[in-house]
């Protein structure tokens, strides 16, 4: 190995955390490089530094105390508080009964809707189903303009008819069903 | 060291047999003996409490000091002035390599507990992210790929800052020597 490894890589060296390959290489690397020979020397000594620090520090004995009774305070909570499925177990068959009677009402008070049926060649039915339709307000609406013809004949003919309350004719056709009866009437479209 | 979470007495005695480390941790890192007791207890509460929530994959042991992480840096956050070791976060500046005075001669427990408090010291001076590396990788027996899955930050991040904090260590004790962490 010719060029220097990156820095980083030393520190895993001093830790012990290069595979053993690796090892190898950068051992025979630090043979004959004076740099990275006083790089990991360096590393070493900070780690030698921190290992004077004690590395378990004795605890006080009333914050061990606090500590277990905590922990036994939260595990009581967790035991006597258990989860949403463990709460409902025990009612599990009337819960399964309220589902089913909910689902049977439900079904029971929704009004069916009529769906339209689908018609073969739709689209043709449809439009002749316009145009039938389009006749019948025709001819119902003839109906009832005869009717209200004859309504105004019999009161014009009720009030005489002179005193020019009533006119003899609107839009060229005559107030009188008998004078126009017979003619054709244009629909408005 | 492998852990199992069983029944709640079994993980109770295990997260009480964290402690001492976890303490150790928080100490280094708020720097004041009552606060860590405190972040302690929390730390291992909240392990215990949100079990539910630890992924089995990753190492229990790492969660845990990852919690504990987070409880100090939240805690410097909002009160950064009461660290007893505050004594700057740039981790810029030098001091005089600590040694030992020569004019009383210690026995070797005084001699100890002097350099342990210097180590102190000097890791007090240290960005807070350098010290965390170390220190999870010193009280968690962690590697630092662990580490770095832990934490969620990239391996290089982590071996950058482990890096640096280790050469600012060394550099401050020139007579140290190293035997391979456990």
């Amino acid at each position: 190995m010719n060029r220097c490894p990156d820095n980083t890589e030393w520190v895993l060296y001093a830790t012990g955390e290069v595979p053993l390959r690796r090892r190898r290489a950068l051992a025979s690397h630090l043979e004959g490089c004076q740099a990275c020979h006083r790089e990991v020397q360096a590393i070493e000594r900070g780690l030698a530094a921190l290992e004077t620090l004690d590395r378990e520090p004795p605890v006080r004995p009333q914050a061990l105390e606090m500590l277990r009774k905590r922990l036994s305070v939260a595990a009581a909570r967790k035991a006597a508080r258990p989860g949403v499925l463990a709460r409902v177990y025990p009612y599990r068959w009337a819960a399964a009964a309220a589902v089913i009677i909910a689902v049977a009402l439900a079904y029971a008070l929704v009004p069916s809707t009529d769906r339209p049926q689908s018609v073969p060649g739709g689209t043709q039915a449809a439009r002749m189903d316009e145009a039938q339709f389009e006749e019948e307000i025709a001819e119902i609406s003839t109906e009832i303009e005869m009717l209200e013809l004859g309504a105004l004949a019999t009161l014009w003919e009720g009030g005489n008819g002179s005193n020019g309350t009533v006119p003899e004719s609107i839009n060229g056709e005559s107030r009188r069903p008998w004078d126009n009866f017979g003619r054709e009437i244009s629909v408005p479209g | 060291m492998t852990e199992r979470t069983g029944d709640s007495p079994d993980v109770e005695r295990l997260l009480v047999s964290f402690a001492p480390r976890v303490y150790g941790l928080l100490l280094r890192m708020v720097g004041r003996p009552d606060v860590a007791e405190d972040l302690m207890q929390e730390t291992l509460l909240r392990a215990f409490r949100s079990m539910g929530t630890y992924r089995p994959e990753g190492k229990f042991r790492a969660w845990i000091f990852r919690i504990a992480v987070n409880l100090a840096r939240d805690w410097i956050r909002r009160r950064p002035r009461q660290r007893a070791f505050a004594l700057g976060d740039d981790g810029d500046e030098t001091s005089p390599p600590l040694t030992p005075a020569a004019d009383s001669p210690p026995d070797a427990d005084t001699l100890r507990r002097e350099r342990a408090r210097w180590v102190e010291q000097a890791l007090a001076r240290l960005p807070n992210a350098d010290r965390e590396v170390l220190l999870m990788r010193y009280y968690g027996d962690l590697t630092f790929k662990t580490i770095a899955q832990a934490t969620g930050e990239p391996l290089g991040t982590v071996l950058a800052r482990a890096h640096r904090a280790l050469k600012k260590l060394g550099d401050m004790f020139p007579g140290e020597s190293h035997e391979p962490m456990p």
